[in-house]
């Protein structure tokens, strides 16, 4: 049972093709037949129909112009899809730069939002006095919802009225710079903010799987002469690796997921160049009432998630081999 | 309960599968209403068994408690309705009303502004009411005529318009005061506009910050547009028209305000309002419902006057609150003529919802003295004659959405007027279009 | 491979919980690193803490004085304003919205602890036909963003009968992958010599999930507590969707109410804001203690 842990991250990870031939290993011998189902049953049953059942229920939608109380909700084919690839439909133009605009946050947000909780998260935890307050203090602003942090960063950042440029202006930096109304401006705004409300969010998780390391392995490298560096590459990275897979993965599909932030605090300014995927998805379907639209939106969004997911699992079993 | 039942039914169908799912959501949503739109006398009296009435509205905040102690009136005046009041922001009361409605969770009564009254009348959630008009004799003699066909989507009327609520010019008296300007004489041309702002950029101050957002700097695009003569669409709203000549030379007059140096670049959300408030600008087109913010601050010298004249003739922005009735999933003949008698007995009261801000449609109550005395908001009733309301089409407020946002890129200098109109335009056509297929008119 | 992750022998029995990398045997240059390492840490809080100090003052304005530009840095005079008008709000339950909000948070969050930590466990740990594709199924509904799932979720919970419940905010979201998702992973990366004990044991299958490894997985349990509460404590786009009584309103959309719908009143916002976010900072901090009791892992048999 050597390298349980490798091996246990890197066999489920990639979404395989097929389903695994009959138990592996004498470990199941002892197993009832029943026994996972029942441990899956009450997962499967919210999943049935808070789950899957959505889904199925929003492929049905994204084939039809869909409203809630309009009386003719024709069925349309694959219109709905069709509507995003060809340049003269009255979404394309709105469909692509949203997905552009998703696509630079996303870019720029996850990078930083893996890293940065990670030192966080090393950071804090080494024992030193104060640690539990600490560990507070950077998580802090996540425990405030979108709104309240939308609101609030539109006020710092206003570029005429602002704190921010009012503290640049200070230093002798430029005073006018113009954080929530042009590019890339917003960008670094939006990212900023977000690295700034998110990062204790990722941290946390990250200290919850520096627990997992068995402190022995740390004992065991210093005893070979390994460099702290040395037991960050190989202790805390490998063993780390289940735990990275999965913060890279949500921050991923979280980032892909803005909305609020832009919302809130550019407002898709200039124009519409900061307004996001999930953004242009509420509004088609809540607001323009067209769940037609937004559902078949939602699913070339997912998929286009998928890909680059599957991209990051391929990545991370490459690593290992 | 019929309710139940339909729950029931609707819950099987989700176990047989999703066709039935859908098929029974799909029934279950508020077509057939037979109790109508002919259920009681049209809101002259109600006289049947006790009914508990529902009303939405977005009145948060202070205008909310206003509406809550009308309708408290109304409660204790009439012992056999009850109504009770649900108030959400607009923004998401527009977006779950339809859901609420259809699965039988809605209100009886809802509030809408009149720009929206279209969209929920072609999408069945509303119900027709001109019977409540014509016992009531209410005509477009007791409204002001703009307000009055506001309501109207398909030559029927839809909503009761309650108040209107146009664009006002707001100006900070001490900063034109110390700019030298007369503080009691608001510019009220194109050339004394120009002029005040001359002399104040002469002081030191940029007087009239330009917003690229819908609120305020849409809105007073939007205005100046329909003053030079242009408008957002024709008037059957086939076609956008907002790349017109006369709306890029009122773009552009609005855009110039920044290379002039009357405003600074860049205004963010509710800066210009801010900065106003402040005595960083000193004009300010915005809203009627900021006489009260205004009002909360005592040491700002401030005034208000219809719309400066700018373009070739006068228009204002306005929006409307109206009244409308939403068809229910059991539709009960009882609670229809109930509010009915709820929504004319309101708009009768209007005075009193006045006094939180708005101008009243119903002219006896503009004619009131207790009106005359509300001087600020009274001072805004002048532009009831031509507040320029966009014309009654379902699903217009995406496309004027894109209106908004051609605007922005205008504003914030990311393309010349004429660039970000046109483009804006060409957008709206196509979504006119899917409008037009989809709600079949 | 010479990743020390090969190492087999049996875990030394620890007295306590010992940190990882704790800087004990460089005495030398001990006191330098502690200094450098406040200094970052300090450093680092204040650019976390500075926005949140500034929506504290905001909170203790007056309304005017917020809208106050040039902002004073302090409030002049201090003001009670803000917590007033929620506080003492008598036209909105904003107590009852808070008590709402507190249940559906927590049964949301006890929700997704059992279900997801059992699926997890089969998931990471057990063998049955089709478990790739279940895990590969699971994983991919997260790409679908939840909040186009709206009008379908409506539907459903509409045929439930649960709209204007706490039903309707507590039950569809636990169906999240993100638990599972979660969970796998950490079961994933446990050392496996205990259950293999237990197992030589006798143990069965659920004695070791129970006694061995949620004990042994406390810091991601209550990590999962804290985001799940917290991402149900936040949220805002479903409950306004779903909720339709004023009574039956979540703190999120019920807060919303307390301010007209023209001027920002940010007094009232960030008042709210501080109000609503104490109990979680709290629970974080409860929580806090049992994220570092997971190191004692060495403390059960080995």
């Amino acid at each position: 049972m050597a390298d349980v842990i490798e091996v246990g991250a890197a066999r489920g990870d990639a979404p395989p093709p097929a389903a695994d031939p009959a138990g592996r290993g004498a470990r199941a011998n002892r197993t009832g037949r029943a026994t996972p189902y029942l441990f899956l049953a009450p997962y499967l049953i919210l999943f049935g129909v808070f789950g899957l059942l959505p889904i199925v229920l929003g492929l049905w939608l994204s084939v039809h112009q869909w409203d809630f109380q309009l009386p003719n909700r024709p069925f349309v084919g694959l219109d709905n899809y069709k509507d995003l690839f060809s340049s003269d439909s009255a979404v394309y133009g709105d469909w692509w730069q949203s997905v552009r605009a998703t696509a630079i946050f996303t870019l720029f947000s996850v990078p930083l939002l893996v890293v940065l909780p990670l030192g966080l998260a090393l950071l804090l935890n080494r024992s030193f006095p104060g640690r539990t307050f600490f560990r507070a203090v950077y998580f802090a602003p996540y425990v405030l919802g979108v709104a309240v942090i939308g609101l609030l960063w539109r006020f710092l950042l206003d570029a005429n009225l602002g704190l921010v440029n009012r503290l640049a202006g200070l230093v002798g930096l430029p005073a006018d710079t113009p954080w929530v109304t042009s590019t890339p401006w917003a960008w670094v705004s939006l990212v900023g903010v977000t690295v700034w409300w998110t990062s204790g969010f990722n941290a946390v998780i990250y200290l919850a799987g520096l627990q997992d390391i068995p402190q022995e392995l740390y004992e065991a490298a210093k005893v070979d002469g390994a460099t702290a560096w040395e037991r960050f590459r190989h202790v805390t990275l490998p063993g780390l690796r289940p735990v990275m897979l999965f913060v890279i993965t949500t921050t991923v599909l979280a980032s892909a997921n803005v909305f609020g932030q832009s919302f809130l605090i550019t407002q898709g300014a200039p124009g519409t160049e900061t307004r996001t995927v999930v953004w242009f998805i509420v509004e088609e379907g809540l607001r323009d009432n067209d769940a037609g639209r937004a559902a078949a939106m939602s699913i070339v969004f997912a998929l286009m998630l998928a890909v680059v997911s599957i991209a990051n699992f391929r990545l991370f079993r490459y690593r290992e081999d | 309960m019929i309710h139940n039942e339909m729950s029931r039914r609707r819950l099987l169908g989700l176990g047989l599968g999703l066709g039935a799912a859908a098929s029974l959501t799909l029934a279950g949503c508020g077509g057939d209403d037979d109790a109508g739109p002919a259920a009681g006398n049209g809101g002259k009296d109600y006289t049947g068994p006790k009914v508990d009435l529902k009303l939405w509205n977005g009145f948060t905040g202070g205008d909310g408690d206003i509406f809550k102690t009308l309708v408290n009136q109304f409660n204790t005046e009439h012992q056999n309705i009850a109504v009770s009041v649900a108030t959400y922001q607009w923004e998401d009361y527009y977006n779950k009303l339809p859901g609420a409605a259809s699965s039988g969770n809605g209100p009886d009564i809802a509030v809408m502004h009149m720009d929206q009254l279209a969209t929920f009348a072609a999408r069945g959630v509303i119900t027709e009411l001109d019977d409540v008009a014509k016992t009531l004799e209410l005509s477009e003699g007791d409204f002001a005529p703009t307000v009055w066909k506001g309501g109207l989507y398909n030559d029927k009327r839809y909503g009761i318009p309650l108040d209107m609520h146009p664009l006002g010019f707001y100006y900070n008296k001490s900063v034109m005061q110390k700019a030298g300007l007369d503080p009691n004489k608001p510019p009220t041309t194109r050339e004394e506009y120009t002029a005040a702002l001359t002399e104040l950029k002469k002081s030191g101050v940029q007087g009239f910050w330009v917003s690229p957002f819908q609120f305020t700097g849409g809105m007073t695009f939007y205005s100046l547009l329909h003053q030079w003569g242009g408008s957002v669409f024709d008037a059957e709203a086939k076609n956008a028209t907002f790349n017109s000549d006369q709306a890029v030379e009122a773009c552009t007059w609005l855009t110039d305000m920044v290379k002039q140096g009357f405003s600074p670049a860049n205004v963010g959300q509710d800066a210009d309002y801010l900065a106003f408030k402040s005595g960083k600008n000193a004009f300010n087109w915005n809203g009627i419902w900021q006489i009260n913010d205004l009002k909360k601050s005592s040491e700002i010298q401030w005034g208000v006057a219809p719309l400066p004249q700018i373009g070739s003739q006068q228009a204002a922005w306005a929006n409307s609150h109206n009244f409308t009735i939403v068809k229910g999933r059991a539709n009960d003949a009882n609670k229809v003529s109930a509010s009915k008698v709820f929504i004319n007995w309101l708009s009768e009261h209007s005075l009193d919802w006045a006094k939180g801000g708005q101008v009243p449609a119903r002219k006896t109550v503009r004619e009131d003295a207790g009106f005359k005395a509300l001087a600020e908001v009274n001072a805004l009733a002048p532009e009831l004659e031509y507040a320029a309301f966009p014309p009654a089409a379902p699903g217009l407020g995406e496309v004027m959405t894109t209106f908004y946002n051609s605007f922005n890129e205008a504003a914030l200098g990311k393309k010349s007027p004429k660039q970000a109109l046109d483009d804006g335009v060409a957008k709206a056509n196509k979504q006119l279009e899917d409008n037009r297929k989809k709600y079949g008119s | 491979m010479t990743t020390p992750t090969s190492d087999t022998r049996p875990a030394p029995r620890a007295t306590t919980p010992t940190p990882a990398e704790r800087p004990t045997t460089r005495a030398p240059g001990a006191t330098l690193r502690r200094t450098g390492l406040y200094v970052v840490v300090v450093a680092l809080a204040l650019v976390f803490l500075a926005p949140l100090v500034w929506m504290v003052i905001t909170s203790l304005k007056t309304y005017t004085a917020a809208q106050q530009i040039p902002p004073s840095w302090l409030p002049n005079p201090f003001s009670g304003y803000g917590y007033e008008q929620i506080l003492n709000n008598t036209a909105n339950p904003v107590l009852r919205w808070f008590l709402n909000s507190m249940v559906a948070a927590t049964l949301h969050a006890f929700l997704v602890l059992v279900t997801a930590s059992m699926a997890a466990y089969a998931l990471a740990r057990l063998q049955f036909r089709g478990r790739k594709v279940l895990f590969a199924l699971i994983v991919g509904t997260l790409f679908i963003p939840p909040t186009s799932l709206i009008i379908p979720n409506f539907l459903i919970v509409d045929s439930l009968d649960w709209i204007d419940t706490l039903a309707v905010v507590i039950v569809p979201g636990a169906a999240s992958a993100f638990g599972v998702f979660f969970l796998r992973q950490f079961f994933l990366s446990l050392p496996r010599e205990l259950e293999e004990a237990a197992t030589l044991d006798g143990a069965s299958q659920w004695q070791i999930f129970w006694k061995v490894v949620l004990p042994l997985s406390k810091p991601a349990l209550s990590t999962l507590a804290v985001l799940s509460f917290l991402t149900n404590w936040n949220d805002f786009l479903w409950p306004i969707f779903v909720l339709f009584s004023p009574e039956m309103l979540t703190l999120p959309p019920g807060l919303g109410l307390l301010q007209g719908s023209y001027v920002t009143d940010y007094p009232v916002i960030m008042a709210g804001a501080v109000l609503a976010s104490v109990p979680v900072l709290i629970l974080f901090v409860l929580a806090q203690r049992h994220i570092i009791q997971g190191v004692s892992r060495s403390g059960l048999k080995g």
